[in-house]
């Protein structure tokens, strides 16, 4: 996320589709449903994105999330991590029974480890806070949408700490268990700030290239067991 | 489909709405420690039936040369009437226990020893011409009663003192334990003491009048055993209380403190929002005062405890501090972190005067910052997308980045590299090896 170079399309196409009433370019608009406890909330993010987004349904707490994601089938829910009834985990967890493809964006204004790293291991396939601008919001739905990652500074700063510490040469190497150097490199890179199109620029490889990383340390992330990973889940009470 | 959850957010019942407000309210009389001259009855009494106080202490004063029933009654309504209890608004009660605002609860005062002493003059002097004059209680009863009541009164006192609403809420009622099992120091302990003998020395000349005298040491042997038998019955429970008063007045302790830091939280986000109602005209400033609030909401809510002399609590303070100044958000993400030495300290110096000049002059709606310590080395990465500038072309005599930056980790074996295009935006690098 926090990529200006994705802003830019989304930007002008939206303006595009506002000033002259004129159809999506591509498509018809993503769907999505906005789960959050505070209503405030909801109403400013559905004005926000509301233009290039439609927002087919909200939930307020985990029962009415369930429902409404599975009644609705959006591409997208914009899931708080925060909520009544057990969280955001137990919405994916509830969720992902019935719908394992269905896809989500947690969303919050709790930068705590545990919870972020709680909420990407239950299935989110990426992670903001709720400080995010409408325009880089709707880049980052489209990128989950088309099933990639969305990885923020922070998250990318959560993921080197979980799996650093020196590697084990003569352990077995499971492939989960460890960040291959050139993922290191993209998780520094965005944890530095740099958006996906500048991280491919700095290491010469194409922004498929950047996205494919990015979803593959997600999914060690979500996978693996590693020993320090689980220890260090441990410390800060995850498992 | 239409938005059902959204157009009826749930209201939530206000504090203390239910429960408290089902019961209809009786009216008690309660004990009134301000301007209390013993416990506090009189006053009370005075309050609750809107008599002078003075009427109703001459009113037991003469009961209590009425076969001290004045004193019986005293003794019997302290025990029953429960002390003044007021429950203020958390904000008001959090203020008043860090000292904001004066005690709701006047100071004691402090006694005049001259009307203390003519009034237990004048108060001896009736009774003797009570007693005298063949009207009053009769000497075998007397002083061991008046004996009684002074020991009584002084163990009650004790029990009765401004921590009683303390000792009332953590002894979960039981007030009279009260003087055994908490805290109170020596004059209490001593008071007690006396109080104690006193009674007792009642009890032996009640013993010594109806008995002979010679039987007196058995008496009083017996009563030793049985005191001592019902004192090992009880051991165990008191030393329960006395547990569960500790654990309970550490919980208090603790509730305490967390309910002012959230006053304090609070009182600062109403200062926050009547700040942003000012200056609504100006939307950096609004930002600007939002930003500083949500991070320290943040920081109260989610934070983990950082330790004060870390890396990652100076980088966040160098940061907060630019934030606040510029106006700038400066995002600050840490792989690791480490204790602060003088190479550290001069890097954090550079990555704030990097954050500075990223502020100033890059533009950019929002500055990176990125920390990362490993065994060997700590790295620190200042990042904008602004509007960059030719690194070549920087003039020696910009003390900015040469002086602080550049000079700054080269004198602690640190190094640092700017990177930067005309309109790329620029990153500072910066190392050090631990």
């Amino acid at each position: 996320m926090t990529q200006p170079d994705g802003l830019a399309p989304s930007g002008a196409a939206s303006t595009a589709a506002a000033d002259a009433e004129a159809p999506q370019p591509e498509r018809a608009p993503l769907r999505v449903v906005v789960v959050d406890d505070h209503a405030m909330f909801r109403t400013g993010v559905k004005a926000e994105i509301g233009r290039s987004l439609a927002v087919v349904g909200e939930a307020e707490d985990v029962d009415s999330a369930v429902r409404v994601v599975l009644a609705t089938h959006p591409d997208v829910v914009l899931l708080d991590v925060h909520l009544p009834g057990g969280g955001g985990v137990e919405v994916l967890r509830r969720v992902h029974e019935r719908e394992p493809d269905q896809r989500f964006l947690a969303l919050s204004v709790s930068d705590a480890a545990e919870d972020v790293i709680g909420v990407i291991r239950g299935g989110a396939r990426g992670y903001v806070t709720k400080s995010i601008s409408g325009p880089e919001l709707v880049d980052a739905v489209r990128r989950v949408a088309e099933g990639d990652a969305v990885f923020s500074p922070r998250l990318a700063g959560f993921v080197l700490d979980a799996f650093s510490g020196a590697i084990d040469v003569a352990a077995v190497d499971e492939d989960l268990d460890r960040l291959s150097v050139r993922e290191r490199e993209v998780m520094r890179l965005i944890a530095r700030g740099y958006a996906y199109k500048e991280v491919a620029k700095e290491l010469f490889i194409s922004i498929k290239t950047v996205e494919t990383h990015v979803s593959s340390v997600l999914r060690k992330l979500q996978l693996s067991n590693r020993h320090q990973l689980t220890r260090w889940a441990t410390d800060r009470r995850l498992v | 489909m239409p938005a059902a959850g959204a157009s009826a957010p749930p209201v939530p019942a206000p504090p203390g709405a239910t429960g408290r407000e089902t019961q209809p309210a009786v009216r008690r009389a309660v004990r009134v420690s301000d301007g209390a001259v013993l416990g506090g009855v009189c006053t009370g009494l005075a309050q609750h039936f809107g008599w002078p106080v003075l009427v109703v202490r001459v009113v037991f004063v003469g009961l209590a040369l009425a076969q001290l029933f004045g004193v019986l009654a005293y003794g019997a309504l302290w025990l029953l009437m429960p002390a003044a209890s007021s429950v203020a608004a958390p904000g008001l009660e959090s203020a008043t226990r860090s000292g904001l605002r004066p005690d709701g609860r006047p100071r004691r005062r402090s006694v005049d020893w001259g009307a203390v002493l003519a009034l237990a003059a004048l108060g001896t002097g009736l009774l003797w011409l009570v007693q005298t004059s063949g009207l009053g209680v009769s000497q075998r009863l007397f002083w061991p009663v008046a004996f009684a009541c002074v020991g009584a009164a002084l163990v009650w006192r004790q029990a009765d003192t401004s921590a009683q609403h303390r000792w009332r809420a953590e002894a979960g009622g039981r007030v009279w334990l009260a003087p055994f099992v908490a805290r109170g120091g020596w004059p209490a302990l001593v008071r007690v003491i006396v109080g104690l003998g006193l009674v007792g020395a009642a009890f032996g000349l009640v013993v010594a009048q109806y008995s002979q005298l010679a039987e007196l040491p058995q008496v009083l042997a017996m009563t030793l055993l049985a005191l001592a038998g019902l004192a090992v019955v009880l051991a165990p429970w008191l030393h329960r209380s006395r547990t569960a008063l500790n654990q309970a007045r550490a919980d208090k302790v603790r509730a305490d403190e967390r309910a002012d830091m959230a006053a304090h939280l609070h009182d600062s986000v109403l200062q926050t929002l009547a700040l942003i109602q000012r200056q609504a005209e100006d939307p950096r400033a609004v930002s600007q005062l939002a930003r500083r609030q949500e991070r320290e909401l943040r920081g109260w809510l989610y934070a983990d405890d950082v330790p004060e002399a870390s890396l990652r609590a100076a980088l966040t303070a160098a940061a907060a501090e630019v934030e606040d100044e510029r106006g700038v958000p400066v995002e600050v993400v840490m792989v690791g972190d480490c204790e602060t030495s003088d190479a550290v300290q001069a890097l954090v110096r550079a990555a704030r005067e990097a954050m500075v000049n990223a502020a100033k002059h890059s533009g950019a709606d929002k500055i990176d910052v990125y920390a990362e310590v490993t065994d060997t080395e700590v790295e620190v990465f200042v990042r904008d997308r602004g509007a960059g500038f030719d690194v070549d072309a920087v003039a020696e005599d910009r003390y900015g980045v040469r002086g602080s930056i550049l000079n700054r980790m080269a004198r602690h074996g640190g190094r640092a590299s700017i990177r930067s295009q005309p309109g790329d935006g620029t990153e500072v690098r910066l190392e050090v090896t631990r």
